[in-house]
């Protein structure tokens, strides 16, 4: 399994895929945060829990989103370029290999949602002092923002590898993740509430400290998220091993 | 060491992967002897591929078994430094450099790092190594291809078309790896349609046709029926006498 673990981190760091994906989504959640605190009415920006929304809202759901995507590309990237051959020669145990890209996505989700949401925070300190808007998000805010946005990538990191290894295909992943998280949950959301509160993205956004039409805690967000990440690696396990790789 | 036991390498027995009604291969059985090099022959769709596959374990057989060193392939703990397999030419990420591409191999099989520059060396890749593989030429990933093949010390080389994109040095170049190969006591199992070049390097030829054996013999026994392994070839595979 260490071995197995070593060659995954290996691989992510000898191609430029993950990091060119990390500069990405920060340029993207530095512009976004400048779009929100420029473009949007003072009324909108001036309270701490509408500040705090729009950090969690652009911090942690693009570093989720981009967290499912580096977490699909690490099965189906394989599959893609046909690496996946030797990395089954070398370990022919599947779930191993499964599980070792597991962790890895994991550790990178983390780093995703920590630097997108810190990100976040910064630009939007910064952007708001340069309106002269007084920042109210706490301490304690920060810190969930942070801390939970984090876990929330890794998670979805997990949730978008499990993906991955069940489509396989690269395309149609990546178009599936970016469709449900950008429109399917929000119309999900406006539609019928009642679901929409244990969808995957909503939980994530409770993970980061969001209140609004979210399950009550933090805590209860990450471990109903925690078991979609288990369901699709659970799942994906199930199809890679029974699967042939031609 | 090599080859101590007499012990087929690769046992095949009754190995049969059909894809729906379509049998791509039917009822095989062959075997391997330590430090031969076989030849495995067959026109395009015979179901030469499908057969390294389910010997390597990236896809199950619907009935029969194909073994290496008496087990699954599956079943083996570091296979990659008992039994080493190039079976397209194109496996790498185009981003990766080759000599990263060969670090990856090395450490998922647990192989001492130096092995990465001795096998750049081996084939011819040492100034390339730094490269991303996306600037090879077909030759070069051949090669790099065979290095990590051979970067694990096996006993057992499987290659799919390794001749494929080679110029005639690199033919040569490739023919006296083999060939070393196997006088140290390796087994090579290699699939190719260049028969000139199989002639000169193999001693034994599996041919199948359709998915079934129509041929497993010494080269020097199609030699002694007077034919050369063209017309043997050919004969076996469009149905005619042989």
């Amino acid at each position: 399994m260490r071995a197995a673990l070593r060659a995954e981190v290996l691989k992510q760091r000898t191609t430029r895929t993950t990091l060119g994906m990390l500069a990405a989504v920060v340029g993207i959640v530095i512009a976004a945060i400048a779009v929100h605190a420029f473009g949007l009415s003072l009324h909108r920006i001036g309270s701490g829990s509408n500040q705090l929304g729009i950090f969690i809202d652009v911090g942690e759901n693009l570093g989720s989103l981009f967290a499912a995507l580096v977490g699909a590309m690490a099965f189906t990237g394989e599959l893609r370029h046909g690496t996946i051959r030797p990395t089954l020669l070398g370990t022919p145990q599947r779930g191993r290999v499964l599980l070792a890209k597991g962790a890895t996505v994991l550790g990178i989700g983390l780093g995703f949602g920590a630097l997108t949401t810190g990100a976040a925070a910064v630009a939007g300190n910064i952007f708001l002092g340069i309106r002269h808007v007084t920042v109210h998000v706490t301490a304690g805010d920060y810190v969930l923002l942070v801390a939970g946005g984090a876990a929330a990538a890794a998670l979805w990191a997990v949730i978008g590898l499990g993906a991955g290894a069940i489509v396989r295909n690269q395309v149609p992943t990546i178009v599936g993740l970016l469709v449900w998280v950008l429109f399917a949950e929000n119309i999900l959301t406006s539609s019928i509430p009642g679901v929409a509160k244990f969808a995957p993205g909503t939980l994530a956004r409770a993970l980061a400290g969001a209140t609004s039409g979210t399950v009550a805690t933090p805590a209860v967000g990450a471990l109903v998220l925690a078991m979609y990440a288990v369901l699709a690696i659970g799942v994906g396990w199930i199809v890679t091993t029974r699967r042939d790789f031609a | 060491m090599r080859g101590a036991s007499d012990a087929p390498v690769v046992a095949v027995r009754g190995l049969t992967k059909r894809y729906g009604e379509v049998a791509a291969v039917d009822d095989l059985t062959f075997s391997l002897r330590p430090g031969t090099i076989t030849g495995f022959l067959g026109p395009n769709g015979a179901g030469k591929t499908t057969t390294l596959r389910l010997l390597l374990g990236l896809a199950e057989p619907t009935a029969g078994q194909a073994l290496v060193f008496g087990r699954r392939y599956g079943e083996i703990e570091r296979p990659g430094r008992m039994v080493g397999a190039a079976l397209e030419s194109d496996d790498f990420h185009p981003g990766r450099s080759g000599r990263d591409h060969l670090r990856v191999l090395a450490t998922a099989s647990d192989i001492e790092p130096g092995r990465v520059e001795t096998m750049l060396e081996v084939v011819g890749l040492s100034a390339a190594g730094g490269r991303h593989v996306r600037t090879y030429s077909l030759g070069m990933r051949q090669r790099l291809g065979l290095a990590g093949a051979l970067i694990g010390d096996p006993e057992l080389l499987v290659l799919d078309e390794p001749a494929n994109g080679l110029d005639p040095a690199g033919v040569r170049w490739l023919r006296s790896v083999l060939q070393s190969f196997a006088e140290g006591g390796g087994t090579v199992l290699v699939s190719s349609h260049v028969l000139a070049e199989v002639a000169q390097t193999v001693e034994r030829v599996v041919i199948i046709d359709q998915g079934r054996l129509v041929a497993n013999a010494p080269l020097q026994e199609i030699a002694d029926h007077g034919q050369s392994l063209e017309d043997a070839y050919l004969a076996l595979t469009t149905g005619a006498d042989w």
